[in-house]
């Protein structure tokens, strides 16, 4: 070990040390959050982590930014061998994989080094041109910093071409030992060959400890960059549940015994761990807005400002709570932490919340809950958990909601329906239909095989009714034993949850199990994915466990089995657009049933799909209680839904749900289209024989 | 043989057609508690006492009239203490209209008298001392027959329950003077907002008529306008999808999310009866559709349908309740 | 300023009504109940009151059986301080005789403003507010629309047929509330365990003798169904003598 070596080592040293320092802060402001058990499930998650992080197939999605992105990924994770060689062989001169590789892979290895330098050369040059010269929209507002990228960007470019001027520079001063494979680098040692061979060695020195530099100043950056998510967007995927089927759609249960001061999350103390995680791991990248059908139309709701907010607020606040020993170095490296909020003194920062001074109400309000978000994030973030959090601080701990969902929330109390029509008119749509209820069927000691639980939309609305009668006639054609439950039925309390009311949905959730259970019910059927969803979902948070399956698998089942007694001339030759339903598809996954169900049951129909489709489906804006709702800015959601559906050509839209078939035909009246709304059931149903 | 009093609510130095109501309403019910007298009382500013024959038309045998400056408006402590003194003089019943004003009286009177009331009666018989009168609660939901123990009882009559009937008599006329100066008032009228000025709010207007998309624009809700202007007594409410179309301001959607409604007659103008609105409207006593789609599902809560061209009905019917109202 | 309320449980005005087996009242099975709407109205008035006017107190008093205590809890869980119960077996049909038991409790309670609905859902009256006024020797104003309180005397408004009546009057007054002048806010659950430990007191009632009783209880004839009078403008005379006769709201 020579002096440069010593020198070498105390650089690392210190330069560790401040880097551990950091996240140790960094880890002190996140355990600020609530606590949070995320560790079951361990295959589950690493192999999210495998897919989503290594395989990088979320950024895929989009394939030209995607494989830039991946190349830079991948390149990182192939170069950081390279790093860790270099910087041990800093301080031990003589160190080198080849003392433990066979030779034909440590040539490999030193390909990889040179090819992925090179690669991600290029990739930086167009991520450069994009941002720069192709500017793309998602990459736009939300006060995006860009100053940060082009740093970054320079700083590995700037790594790439140290790497390579070091292998060219070594190329020319000592002939022989830079291998072959290092292809790019002999390019570059050639070009740089009518060097002396002492000033080339200088150049190697320099390039080399250049390249050192700029790996320590670039790990060392990242804790005030968004670039962290370098270092935690791996756990972050680890950590969510956003991936898994099903069950990752639900809403935090709550205990509201707890004896607590506050509801639901106000400022960043009342979110967890993962949520701050969440913030830590937020590139800006848009991915989440630009498929937002909020902010598409014009409302002030941005996703990625929701995270990037609280992780801002967190960087504001932390600070203050903790005893943050690198508080002196944050003005320096302030990345628009505060920025929203203009907090001029400490204790302006501590009356501050992440609500209001950061996140508007009408923000919060303006999300239809249709998960597009999350499904497009590339590091896993849970944007939607944090705006239903909120909701419930609002609603549970300050009563503040739009106005006109106050009708809503006491006709759900008062009348077991968010409208306000009696619940004696429940099972009219059934007059005449010789439907039992349950009650009926208890009485004379019989069973049913399945509850076709009929939701309130189903129930009341008059077009949504003729939904329920068609699935209800499918359901006799076939010969199913099938009961409802009538007067007995009241809404699950699904819309109050959404909205935040936790207390309210409780109360309607606890009941229904109760009325379930009574009756013993295993299996239930229903034609609206919101009860699909609740129901199959969510109840067991609550105690209530039964099969729950939504109208469309049903029917296609049915259909599979041959068991629907369907016309045989082949029917009317539609061009039909599915329109997704989000609590179906990117809640649960059914894409295709409803799909196969317009398939056997028209089998001339041509069916067509609209630009946005399957999970990157545009939400028809009903969901998350917007249903009862005003829209009040900007565009209407279900209006650019239905443009984009009409643009297929389609003369019929096909839905599987009662809100997606308001909005829908709302939306088609609005442009006088003579375009035909047909819920799936009803498709089948007017092909019974 | 009893008598029974009567108040004849009057506005300024006209008589209120609840008045001649309620004269015909105790005419009925003196006939049927064995033939007394109606006497009217009727206070009002200076030139009203030229109404009080008119009240005799309808069936009052002797009209108390009060003449003061001070009743130009409703002066409601002297009119209940003036009203009160003269039931003490021993009627089997006061009969006042369930108007807003007489909401206001009826109370209050039954307090000063120690004396049973019921409100918002439809009918009543009467069984030698036994008073029996109907009167529809629970928002119109339920019809409540009601015994009235006691005189006088106090009963105040639902506005166009009685048709006034013309019983001629001629009515002696006796002046009376206020009990309490009217310029005593503790609760002063300092002015009446008249109804062209302020719109008439539909939570309070007998008469609703809507709009909806069936209209095709903002500028035809002027069909409405003049619809509701020949009532008289209307508002023009719209439905959500016209309010979000920006045709109407927010205030006036009936609707879920707007305001819910229960006149005594709601006429739906090009609504084809969402959901959303009907939640805002279904209890209203009567409801009439106009719509060109007779599949709308409007009709299945309306009492009348009319189907056809609304351009075309709307301005017949407007019309048609402009002459109709001449005889008001 | 320290504001009464004047509440009364009834039945949830959405509901289907039916009559009971002794045809004298409604049958409550199925039926939910809840604060009054014009009292809600009420309650959410004198919270308003206060929290524009600085401290005060807003309290609460019922008469009713025991139940009636839940519609009480409703009114603390918005921000009522306190209530008072007084306890009848049965709630009676005439008015005056609840606004005496309310005036005997009223008359001590030193109150700067008294508020009661407009009229209860159940009776549709609207005696016991202004009732009670006179009882108690206080300015009493009907139905108002509008309300403001300065200095010691209050404005209102009140719609009668097409006009607006503006009036002033001293306080204490008695003022009942008329629909489109407040939202009742919705408790929050803050609010709502909050309420469970205010203070309500109950006594017993002191009724006025009950003189107006109810003898039967029986549902308007069915709403027939509605039918197509015509097509077009034709249609429009009979429609027009239909609203004239049958309907009778022309």
């Amino acid at each position: 070990m020579t002096a440069e070596n010593v020198v070498f080592l105390l650089v690392v040293v210190v330069a560790a040390g401040f880097f551990s320092l950091n996240v140790q802060r960094l880890i002190e402001y996140m355990r600020l959050g609530k606590a949070e058990y995320r560790t079951d499930q361990l295959f589950l998650r690493t192999w999210n982590v495998a897919r989503v992080g290594i395989a990088q197939t979320k950024i895929l999605r989009e394939p030209i930014a995607g494989l830039m992105h991946a190349t830079i990924f991948w390149g990182f994770m192939v170069l950081t061998a390279g790093t860790i060689e270099l910087l041990i062989s800093g301080v031990f001169p003589s160190f080198s994989y080849a003392r433990f590789l066979p030779g034909a892979l440590y040539r490999g290895y030193e390909l990889s080094q040179d090819t992925f330098a090179v690669l991600v050369l290029g990739a930086v040059g167009f991520a450069y041109f994009r941002r720069l010269v192709l500017r793309p929209r998602r990459l736009q507002g939300d006060n995006v910093e860009h100053l940060d990228a082009y740093i970054i960007l320079g700083l590995i470019g700037a790594l790439m071409l140290t790497y390579l001027l070091a292998g060219g520079f070594l190329a020319v001063a000592r002939p022989g030992a830079v291998a072959e494979t290092r292809f790019a680098s002999h390019i570059v040692g050639d070009a740089l060959s009518r060097m002396g061979v002492s000033a080339a060695w200088i150049g190697y020195r320099v390039s080399w400890w250049t390249h050192a530099l700029l790996v320590l100043a670039f790990l060392n950056y990242l804790p005030y960059s968004k670039h962290l998510h370098v270092v935690t967007s791996l756990f972050n995927v680890f950590f969510s549940n956003t991936s898994w089927k099903g069950e990752r759609a639900v809403m935090r249960p709550m205990n509201l015994e707890a004896d607590v001061e506050k509801f639901g999350a106000a400022d960043v103390e009342d979110l967890t761990w993962k949520n701050l995680l969440d913030g830590y791991s937020c590139t800006e990248c848009g991915r989440c807005t630009a498929v937002c059908p909020a902010n598409i139309t014009g409302k002030p709701l941005s996703p990625r400002k929701i995270v990037v907010n609280a992780r801002q607020r967190l960087m504001e606040k932390g600070p203050m709570i903790t005893s943050d020993r690198m508080e002196f170095l944050r003005p320096m490296f302030v990345h628009g932490e505060g920025a929203d909020a203009k907090a001029r003194t400490p204790d302006e920062v501590l009356q501050h919340r992440l609500l209001d001074q950061y996140i508007s109400e009408e923000e919060l309000w303006a999300c239809t809950s249709c998960r597009a978000c999350v499904q497009e994030c590339p590091v896993s973030i849970d944007q939607l958990d944090v705006i239903n959090e909120m909701r419930r601080f609002l609603v549970l701990s300050e009563s503040r909601f739009p106005p006109e969902v106050q009708p809503a929330f006491e006709s759900l109390e008062r009348n077991g329906s968010p409208w306000a029509f009696a619940q004696s008119d429940r099972a009219k749509w059934a007059e005449g239909m010789n439907v039992p209820t349950m009650a009926q069927l208890h009485e004379r000691g019989e069973r049913p095989d399945v509850l076709f639980w009929v939701g309130c939309m189903g129930s009341y609305d008059d077009r949504a009714k003729r939904i329920t009668v068609a699935f209800a006639r499918i359901l006799q054609s076939c010969g199913i034993r099938f009961a409802i439950l009538g007067q007995e039925e009241h809404c699950h309390g699904d819309p109050a949850r959404r909205m935040g009311n936790e207390y309210l949905y409780q109360m309607l959730a606890k009941d229904t199990i109760e009325t379930l259970n009574r009756y013993d019910v295993l299996t239930v059927v229903t034609s609206c994915p919101h009860c699909f969803h609740q129901i199959g979902n969510e109840f067991p948070q609550l105690g209530g466990n039964y099969e729950v399956i939504h109208h469309s698998t049903y029917i296609e089942r049915l259909l599979q089995e041959n068991r629907v007694p369907l016309q045989t001339e082949e029917g009317k030759r539609l061009t039909v657009a599915y329109h997704d339903s989000c609590y179906l598809g990117r809640y649960n996954d059914v894409y295709d049933a409803p799909r196969e169900t317009l398939r056997r049951a028209l089998p001339v129909m041509t069916l067509v799909e609209p630009k946005r489709t399957r999970d990157r489906g545009l939400c028809c804006g009903a969901g998350g209680g917007r249903m009862f709702m005003e829209e009040r800015t900007g565009k209407r959601i279900n209006a650019e839904r239905v443009e984009e559906l009409l643009a297929t050509g389609a003369d019929t839209i096909a839905v599987a749900c009662p809100f997606c078939m308001t909005m829908m035909n709302d939306g088609a009246k609005a442009r006088d289209a003579s375009v035909q709304v047909l819920d799936i059931a009803e498709v089948v149903a007017e092909r019974l024989a | 043989m009893a008598n029974v009093l009567v108040f004849a609510e009057s506005r300024g130095t006209e008589l209120r057609k609840v008045a001649l109501e309620a004269v015909t309403a105790g005419r009925a019910l003196a006939d049927a508690t064995g033939g007394g007298e109606v006497h009217a009382l009727l206070a009002g500013p200076p030139g009203i006492a030229t109404k009080a024959s008119q009240l005799g038309q309808y069936g009052a045998d002797l009209v108390l009239v009060c003449e003061h400056a001070g009743f130009t408006k409703y002066a409601r402590e002297s009119v209940a203490a003036m009203l009160a003194d003269r039931a003490r003089a021993g009627y089997r019943a006061v009969l006042i209209p369930f108007s807003a004003n007489g909401r206001d009286l009826g109370p209050r009177l039954a307090a000063r008298l120690d004396a049973p009331i019921v409100s918002d009666i439809i009918s009543f018989s009467a069984a030698g001392d036994a008073l029996t009168v109907k009167h529809p609660g629970y928002a119109n939901k339920v019809i409540i027959e009601l015994e009235v123990k006691g005189s006088p009882a106090v009963l105040s009559v639902r506005p166009s329950a009685f048709t006034p009937k013309e019983a001629s008599r001629t009515a002696r006329i006796e002046t009376l003077a206020p009990a309490v100066d009217p310029g005593a008032e503790r609760v002063v009228v300092k002015e009446i907002i008249e109804g062209a000025k302020g719109k008439l709010d539909l939570g309070e207007a007998p008469v609703i008529i809507s709009g909806g998309r069936g209209l095709r624009g903002p500028e035809n809700f002027k069909l409405v306008e003049d619809l509701a202007a020949a009532f008289g007594n209307a508002a023009v409410g719209a439905t959500r999808a016209v309010t979000d179309e920006g045709w109407r301001p927010h205030s006036d959607q009936i609707g879920q999310t707007g305001r819910q409604v229960s006149p005594q007659l709601y006429i739906a103008v090009g609504i084809s009866g969402a959901i959303q609105h009907l939640a805002g409207m279904r209890t209203s006593k009567t409801i009439v559709a106009i719509n060109k789609d007779p599949e709308a599902p409007i009709f299945k809560v309306a009492d009348y349908g009319v189907v056809g061209d609304v351009f075309e009905i709307v301005p017949a019917l407007t019309s048609a309740v402009r002459e109709a109202k001449k005889g008001h | 300023m320290k504001i009464a309320v004047c509440i009364k449980r009834t039945p949830d005005s959405e509901s289907r009504f039916k009559i009971a087996g002794g045809g004298t009242a409604i049958d409550e099975a199925g039926l939910k109940f809840d604060m009054d709407d014009f009292a809600g109205y009420a309650v959410e008035v004198a919270l308003q009151l206060n929290e524009k006017q600085g401290p005060g107190e807003t309290v609460a008093i019922a008469v009713g059986p025991d139940n009636v205590q839940e519609t009480l809890r409703k009114a603390m869980s918005m921000g009522a301080e306190r209530a008072v119960h007084l306890k009848v077996d049965a709630m009676p049909f005439d008015g005056l005789a609840t606004a005496k038991a309310l005036a005997a409790e009223l008359k001590t309670g030193g109150f700067d403003l008294i508020l009661f609905g407009k009229y209860a859902f159940d009776t549709s009256a609207g005696v016991v507010g202004t009732a009670t006024a006179e009882l108690l020797g206080v300015p009493g104003v009907t139905a108002v629309s509008k309300l403001d309180i300065a200095n010691g005397r209050g404005t209102a408004r009140r719609e009668i047929e097409g006009a607006g009546e503006v009036v002033e009057f001293p306080l204490p007054a008695v003022v009942t509330i008329d629909e489109g002048i407040a939202r009742p806010r919705y408790p929050s659950l803050k609010g709502i365990m909050a309420a469970k430990k205010k203070p309500l007191e109950t006594k017993p009632a002191q009724l006025g003798p009950v003189r107006v009783t109810v003898k039967k209880m029986e549902l308007p004839p069915d709403r027939p169904p509605g039918r197509i009078v015509g097509q077009g403008a034709a249609a429009v005379p009979e429609l027009v003598r239909l609203l004239q006769n049958e309907a009778k709201v022309l």
